[in-house]
C-alpha cells in the first residue's frame, strides 16, 4: 500500500494549462458501483448547513480580533491619470488615523507586470491610491476625504475597438493590444473549407463586461505574531495567497499562514492575493496591530475584477447534408487596465467537429478595471456567439439545429487530437430534447401568434474541469474512531466540507458525524489547487479515498495482529472488522484505535495521474423555453433543461445547488447584468446593486436536471468531472437561441434588454 | 459625510420652524429609506435632520364617502396597500403600492417620502457634479441616458421615480402642505415641478413645507382603475416606464377617465388631450390603440431612449383593455 511516485502533471486549469511536479498516488481502487454505494452519490444534507442557516458561521468578512484597526482604500475618482503630488497631512492629523500608506512611502513592490502595488500612474477609476488605517472604517472613511491628491489627468479610453486604433491614447508605452499582436490558433484550411461549403453564415456578435459580486465582498484580517504572518481571507486559494504574499514581502512561506473557512461565494476573482491583502500586512506591521479591509460594493464593480467584454466576428460554412467545413473567428475583449486574458475562441475550436478552423484574438487594454477568470471564462462568451452561429446555419441549410449538432458531434479533441474519456453529449441531447418538448417548438421562427410568443432554443457544453495532481488529503483517525480530513483545498460555497466527508464515510463505513473536515489552512494542510476551473471536486475527492483506504488497510493489519490472524481472513464491514468463518471474531474501528493509539493513525492520500493520451471534458447541453412580450420587448425565461456528462455525482444536492446557481447567473449575463461606463467621462455608473442588475428569485425558472453519466474511472478513483463552470457556460446561448426561435429576429448582443428587443421587432 | 443635528419636534411647527430656518440645509426625515441613500452617497450634506416620526397625527388613513380617503404622511407603504378601502376601492394605488421597491422598503418607506423622493438619475446619484447638483452640466443629455426622461426634460432630463404618485394622479390626489405660518391644499397635479420651472427640485416645496396629508376623493361604483408597471427585471427595481389609468364606465362607454404615465417625464405624467379623449370613448381595441398612439406626441427623446415611446403606448393600449374587459 501507498504507492506513490512523481510525475509531470499537465491539466487545465481556467483557460490555461497548469504544468507542476506532483506526487502521485498508483494504488489502485475497485471501480464504485453506484448500486452499491451508502453515502456517496447520495442527497446528503450540508455538512455547514446549521452553521451557514443559523448565523453562527464565521465568515472572513466576520472575523474580530482584539485591537484590531480598519482600512480604507483611496482610489483614483479618474479613468486615467497621474499623481502629480500627493500630501496626507491633514488626514493623519484626525484622531484615530493609525498610519497611510501610499506611493511615497510603500515599498515599491511589482504588480500586474509593468504596475506597482502602488503606481502613481493610474490607469483606470478605482486604481489605488492610498490606504489608511485606523480605529473604525468611519475614521478611516474620513481620512481619504482629507488626503489632498494633485492629479494630472491624462486622455483615456474605455473602449477595446477605440483603443486598438493607433492614435488612441495608450495605457503602456508599447501600445493597448496586448503581446502587439493577436494571439492565433489554425487547423487545416479554411479557404479550402468555405470552398467546399454549400452555405456559409457570417455575423458579428457582441458580450458585455460582467461583474462578479459574490455576496461576501472581497477581505482580509491580517496579524503580525512576531514576523510570522496570519492572514484570513476570503479567497478561492490559500496556497496562491500565501505565495503571492511571502513572495513580496520576502518571507519564508512557513511564516505565513492563511486560512479560510467559510465563504460567500466567489466566482473566479478571488483567485489570487488582492492587493488590498498586501496593504493590510504592510500597515498591519508598521502599526503594530492587526489589520481589517473589507472592500464595499462600489468598489467590487470597480476594482476587483470582472469578465472581459467580446466582440466576435464569426464565419461558418457547412455542406448541404449538415457537415462543417469551417470555421472562422476574428475576436476582441478588453483586458481591462492591467494584463489579463480576454479570449474566447475555445468554444469553436473544440465543441463541433469541424477539419478547417482560424481563430484570431485580441486582447486590449483599455482604462477600466482589470478582467478576471469568471466562471468559465472565454466559454459563456464564446458559446454565445459559436451557437448562433450554429443556428444561423442550420436555418441556411434547412436542417433540425439538434440534428445540425448531432451530425458535428465528435469524440476526439480536435485541438490536442486525442480522445475524450468519455462523452455521453448524445444521451444528454436525448434525454432533454424530449423534457422541453424540442419538437414542439415554433416553426418557423416568430410563428406564436403573439403579442405572448413563446420560443425553445439550446446550446451545448464543453468544458475542462477534469482536476489532476497535487492534491494531497492527511487523514486522521482519533481514539474514539472519529475521523479528521485535512487538506489544503478550500470550500467556497460549493459544499466541498460536504462531499470530502461523504467519500471518507463511504469508505471507511462510519456515519457522516463522525467526519471532520478541516480546509482553507496552509499552516496545518497539505498542499491543493485552488478553488477554480470546476477542479475542486475531481481533484481532492480522490485523494480523500486514497487517504481513507489506506486507513482501512491500517485498520485492518491492526485487527490482524491483534487478533492473531491473517489479513486474509479478515473482512471489514460497516466499521467492524471480522474474523471469516464459524467462532467469528470482531473489533470496532474504535477498539482498534484505541488498542493503536494515535501514533500511527495518519494516512496522506494522493491524487493519482491522469491518464495519459487522453481528454478529459465535461459535457452538457441546456434547453431553454422563453417567453417574449413583444408589445413590450420583455424576455422571460419559464423553463431550463440541463443535461450533463459530468462523471459521478459526488451529492445531487449540492450538484443541483451548483446548476441552479450556474442557470440564474447566466440568465443574469443573458438579460440583465452589464458594467455600464459613461462615454464621455469614462466612469462606470453601474456600482451598486440596483443599476448594477442581478437577477432576482422573480426572474428564476424553472429547472430540471438530469445527469447521464456515471463515474469515469480513467479518470480517477472517484471518476468525477466539476460541474461548477459547465452550469453556466450553455446558459445565454440558450436563451440567446430561444429568444430567436420566439420571435424570428436575432439579438446579437448581450444581454437582451427590452429595448433591443423591441427595436428588433420594429426593424 | 460631515455631521448634522438630530432634531426631534414634537409638532409641526416646530418642525416646520426647525427646517425653515435658511442659514442652513435641513432636511425633513420619514422613514429614511431615500434620504439616508442619499447621505451616504453625499448627495445631500445636512447640517440638519429633523425627525418626523414623532409628530402626532401623521400615522393615520381614513375614509368617509364624502372625503375619500385622508392619508397621513408617514403612513408606510405596506400599510396603505393591506389597508381595506384602498383594496376595494382603488385598486391603481394598490397595485402601484405592491410594485413598489421591495418587502423591505415598503415596510420603513412613507408615502409621504415616496411622493418626495429624489430622482434616481445615475449621474445626480454618482459622483458627477451635474446641474441639479448645483454643477453646469447635464451628463445624460449626451451621455448614458436609457433611462432618462423623452419628455418634459430640459435642461435636466430625469424621470420621476415614484409609482404611487403616478396611480394617485389618475385619482385626482392632493397634498396638504404645513408650514409654520398655517396649512395649504394643492392638486397633486401641481405639486410637481419640471425642470425648466426649479432644476433643483422636484415638487414645489419651501423649505420649511411639510406634506402632512394626502387626499383621494370618493370614486363611483362604476371605476375601474389599474396600473401597469414595466421594469427590466423581475423585483427590485424602478418603473423604466407605467401606465396608470382610472375609468369610470357605464356599458360599452367609458365616461370619463384619466390615465398618467411614469418613467416618461420629470414629474409624473399627464396628458390633457388623451383625458379628454378617453371622455366618452366607446370601449373597442381599434379605439384604444389609435388613443393610445396619441400618447407622448410632443416627446423627443434622447438617443437611448426612443423605445420608450412604443412601449408606453403598448402598455396603455394593454391596460384599457384589460380594465373594460367584462
Ligand atoms: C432600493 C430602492 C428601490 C426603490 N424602488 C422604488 C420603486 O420601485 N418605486 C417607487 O415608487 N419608489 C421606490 N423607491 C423609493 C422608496 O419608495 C422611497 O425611498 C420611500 O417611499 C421614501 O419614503 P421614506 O419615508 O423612507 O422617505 P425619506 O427617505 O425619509 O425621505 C425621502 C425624501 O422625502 C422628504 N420627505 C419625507 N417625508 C416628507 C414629508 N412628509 N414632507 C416633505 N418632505 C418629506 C425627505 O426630506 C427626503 O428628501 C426605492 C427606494 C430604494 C432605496
Ligand atoms: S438628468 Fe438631471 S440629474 Fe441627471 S445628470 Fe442631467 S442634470 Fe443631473
Amino acid at each position: 500500500m501507498a504507492d506513490s511516485k512523481i510525475i509531470k502533471s499537465k491539466y487545465f486549469f481556467e483557460e490555461d494549462f497548469t504544468e507542476e511536479l506532483a506526487e502521485v498516488s498508483a494504488n489502485k481502487y475497485a471501480d464504485w458501483n453506484k448500486k452499491e454505494l451508502k453515502v456517496v452519490g447520495k442527497p446528503v444534507s450540508r455538512v455547514d448547513g446549521y452553521d451557514k442557516v443559523s448565523g453562527s458561521a464565521v465568515f472572513t468578512f466576520d472575523v474580530i480580533l482584539p485591537n484590531m484597526a480598519h482600512a480604507k482604500t483611496l482610489r483614483c475618482p479618474h479613468p486615467h491619470a497621474k499623481i502629480k503630488r500627493i500630501n496626507t497631512k491633514k488626514a493623519e492629523k484626525i484622531p484615530g488615523v493609525l498610519g497611510i500608506l501610499t506611493y511615497e512611502n510603500a515599498p515599491k513592490i511589482s504588480w500586474y507586470g509593468k504596475s506597482f502595488l502602488f503606481d502613481p500612474h493610474l490607469r483606470y477609476e478605482g486604481d489605488e491610491v492610498a490606504f489608511v488605517a485606523a480605529e473604525n472604517e468611519r475614521i478611516a472613511e474620513q481620512a481619504l476625504k482629507l488626503i489632498e491628491v494633485d492629479y494630472e489627468i491624462l486622455p483615456f479610453v474605455t473602449d477595446a475597438a477605440e483603443a486598438m486604433k493607433k492614435d488612441a491614447p495608450k495605457l503602456y508605452d508599447d501600445g493597448n493590444i496586448r503581446g502587439g499582436k493577436p494571439s492565433v490558433y489554425e487547423r487545416g484550411d479554411i479557404d479550402k473549407g468555405f470552398e467546399e461549403a454549400s452555405a456559409v453564415a457570417e455575423q458579428t456578435y457582441k458580450t458585455q463586461v460582467e461583474i462578479h459580486n459574490p455576496t461576501e465582498p472581497h477581505c482580509s484580517v491580517v496579524n503580525w505574531d512576531g514576523d510570522y504572518l496570519t492572514i484570513w481571507d476570503s479567497t478561492q486559494g490559500v496556497f496562491s495567497v500565501r505565495d503571492r504574499v511571502a513572495d513580496v514581502l520576502k518571507l519564508p512561506a512557513s511564516r505565513v499562514r492563511v486560512i479560510k473557512k467559510y465563504m460567500g461565494g466567489a466566482f473566479g476573482a478571488k483567485l489570487e492575493a488582492g492587493k488590498y491583502t498586501v496593504m493590510a500586512a504592510l500597515l498591519a506591521r508598521k502599526i503594530g496591530r492587526p489589520v481589517r479591509i473589507a472592500l464595499d460594493r462600489r468598489e467590487m464593480n470597480l476594482s476587483v475584477g470582472n469578465r472581459p467584454d467580446s466582440v466576435q466576428k464569426l464565419k461558418g460554412g457547412a455542406t448541404k447534408d449538415g457537415r462543417l467545413t469551417a470555421l472562422y473567428q476574428y475576436s476582441y475583449g478588453a483586458a481591462g487596465a492591467h494584463p489579463a486574458g480576454a479570449g474566447c475562441s475555445w468554444a469553436l475550436r473544440t465543441m463541433y467537429l469541424c477539419p478547417n478552423v482560424k481563430t484570431e484574438e485580441y486582447t486590449v487594454y483599455i482604462n477600466a478595471g482589470r478582467a478576471r477568470p469568471f466562471r468559465a471564462p472565454g466559454h459563456v462568451q464564446g458559446f454565445f456567439a459559436l451557437e448562433a452561429l450554429i443556428d444561423e446555419l442550420a436555418e441556411k441549410i434547412g436542417m433540425d439545429p439538434l440534428e445540425f449538432r448531432i451530425k458535428n458531434h465528435t469524440d476526439r479533441d480536435q485541438v490536442f487530437d486525442a480522445p475524450y474519456t468519455s462523452k455521453l453529449l448524445l444521451d444528454a441531447y436525448r434525454v432533454a430534447a424530449e423534457a422541453i418538448g424540442w419538437k414542439n417548438r415554433p416553426q418557423p421562427a416568430g410563428s406564436d401568434a403573439g403579442p405572448l410568443k413563446r420560443g425553445i432554443g439550446m446550446s451545448s457544453q464543453i468544458w475542462w474541469g477534469g482536476g489532476g495532481p497535487p492534491a494531497y488529503a492527511t487523514l486522521k483517525l482519533n481514539r474514539d474512531g472519529s475521523v479528521r480530513i485535512i487538506a489544503g483545498s478550500q470550500d467556497i460555497g460549493t459544499g466541498t466540507y460536504t462531499i470530502l466527508a461523504q467519500v471518507a464515510s463511504e469508505v471507511l463505513e462510519i456515519p457522516m458525524e463522525k467526519v471532520e473536515v478541516l480546509l482553507g489552512d496552509t499552516a496545518v494542510a497539505p498542499y491543493c489547487g485552488s478553488s477554480g476551473g470546476s477542479t475542486t471536486a475531481p481533484s481532492v475527492s480522490p485523494a480523500v479515498r486514497d487517504a481513507a483506504e489506506q486507513m482501512k488497510a491500517k485498520l485492518l493489519s491492526g485487527a490482524a495482529a491483534h487478533l492473531n490472524v491473517s489479513e486474509s481472513q479478515l473482512v471489514y464491514r460497516n466499521g467492524v472488522i471480522h474474523t471469516k468463518g464459524k467462532n467469528k471474531k470482531s473489533m470496532t474501528i474504535r477498539e482498534i484505535a484505541r488498542k493503536m493509539g494515535e501514533r500511527v493513525l495518519v494516512t496522506t492520500g494522493k491524487r493519482e495521474a491522469n491518464p495519459d493520451g487522453y481528454a478529459i471534458n465535461s459535457f452538457g447541453v441546456q434547453f431553454a423555453e422563453v417567453e417574449v412580450d413583444t408589445e413590450t420587448g420583455k424576455v422571460s425565461v419559464k423553463k431550463i433543461v440541463a443535461a450533463y456528462d459530468i462523471g459521478r455525482v459526488l451529492n445531487p444536492k449540492t450538484l443541483e445547488n451548483q446548476i441552479h446557481g450556474g442557470i440564474i447567473q447566466g440568465l443574469g449575463f443573458a438579460l440583465f447584468e452589464e458594467r455600464i461606463i459613461d462615454r464621455n467621462t469614462g466612469k462606470v455608473l453601474t456600482t451598486n446593486l440596483h443599476d448594477y442588475k442581478l437577477p432576482t428569485v422573480k426572474d428564476t425558472p424553472q429547472i430540471d436536471i438530469r445527469i447521464v453519466s456515471k463515474g469515469d474511472s480513467k479518470i480517477s478513483n472517484t471518476g468525477v468531472k466539476g460541474v461548477g463552470e459547465p452550469a453556466m457556460i450553455p446558459t445565454p446561448a440558450a436563451i440567446g437561441n430561444a429568444v430567436y426561435n420566439a420571435i424570428g429576429k436575432r439579438i446579437k448582443s448581450l444581454p437582451i434588454t427590452p429595448d433591443k428587443v423591441l427595436t428588433a421587432l420594429q426593424s | 459625510m460631515r455631521y448634522f443635528d438630530y432634531i426631534q419636534p414634537e409638532n409641526i411647527k416646530q418642525a416646520s420652524e426647525s427646517a425653515g430656518r435658511d442659514w442652513r440645509k435641513a432636511l425633513l426625515y420619514a422613514g429614511g429609506t431615500d434620504l439616508l441613500g442619499l447621505i451616504k452617497n453625499e448627495v445631500e450634506s445636512p447640517a440638519a435632520l429633523i425627525n418626523l416620526k414623532a409628530i402626532p397625527g401623521l400615522n393615520g388613513i381614513e375614509y368617509s364617502e364624502r372625503e375619500g380617503l385622508t392619508i397621513g404622511a408617514l403612513v408606510k407603504l405596506s400599510q396603505l396597500s393591506a389597508h381595506e378601502v384602498v383594496r376595494e376601492k382603488y385598486s391603481v394605488l394598490e397595485q402601484a403600492l405592491k410594485e413598489t421597491a421591495s418587502p423591505q422598503l415598503r415596510n420603513m418607506g412613507t408615502i409621504g417620502g415616496n411622493l418626495c423622493q429624489r430622482p434616481r438619475c445615475w449621474y445626480f446619484r454618482g459622483d458627477f457634479h451635474c446641474l441639479r447638483k448645483g454643477g453646469d452640466i447635464c451628463y445624460a443629455v449626451d451621455g448614458e441616458n436609457k433611462y432618462h426622461c423623452v419628455i418634459g426634460g430640459g435642461p435636466c432630463f430625469i424621470v420621476h421615480p415614484s409609482d404611487p404618485a403616478v396611480a394617485l394622479l389618475t385619482l385626482d390626489a392632493g397634498v396638504t402642505i404645513a408650514s409654520a405660518k398655517g396649512t395649504k391644499r394643492v392638486a397633486l397635479k401641481d405639486f410637481f415641478v419640471l425642470p425648466e420651472d426649479d432644476i433643483y427640485r422636484e415638487n414645489i416645496l419651501q423649505p420649511g413645507e411639510i406634506v402632512t396629508h394626502i387626499h383621494v376623493p370618493p370614486v363611483s361604483e362604476k371605476t375601474v382603475s389599474g396600473y401597469i408597471k414595466f421594469r427590466e427585471r423581475g423585483a427590485w427595481d424602478f418603473a423604466v416606464v407605467s401606465v396608470a389609468a382610472t375609468l369610470r364606465i357605464n356599458g360599452d362607454t367609458i365616461i370619463d377617465g384619466k390615465a398618467a404615465f411614469g418613467g416618461v417625464a420629470p414629474k409624473p405624467w399627464q396628458e390633457e388631450k388623451i383625458n379628454q379623449k378617453l371622455k366618452g370613448l366607446s370601449v373597442k381595441p381599434g379605439n384604444f390603440e389609435s388613443l393610445s398612439a396619441e400618447v407622448l406626441k410632443e416627446a423627443e427623446p434622447l438617443n437611448q431612449n426612443a423605445f420608450k415611446l412604443p412601449l408606453v403606448r403598448n402598455l396603455l393600449k394593454r391596460l384599457l383593455v384589460q380594465l373594460t374587459a367584462s
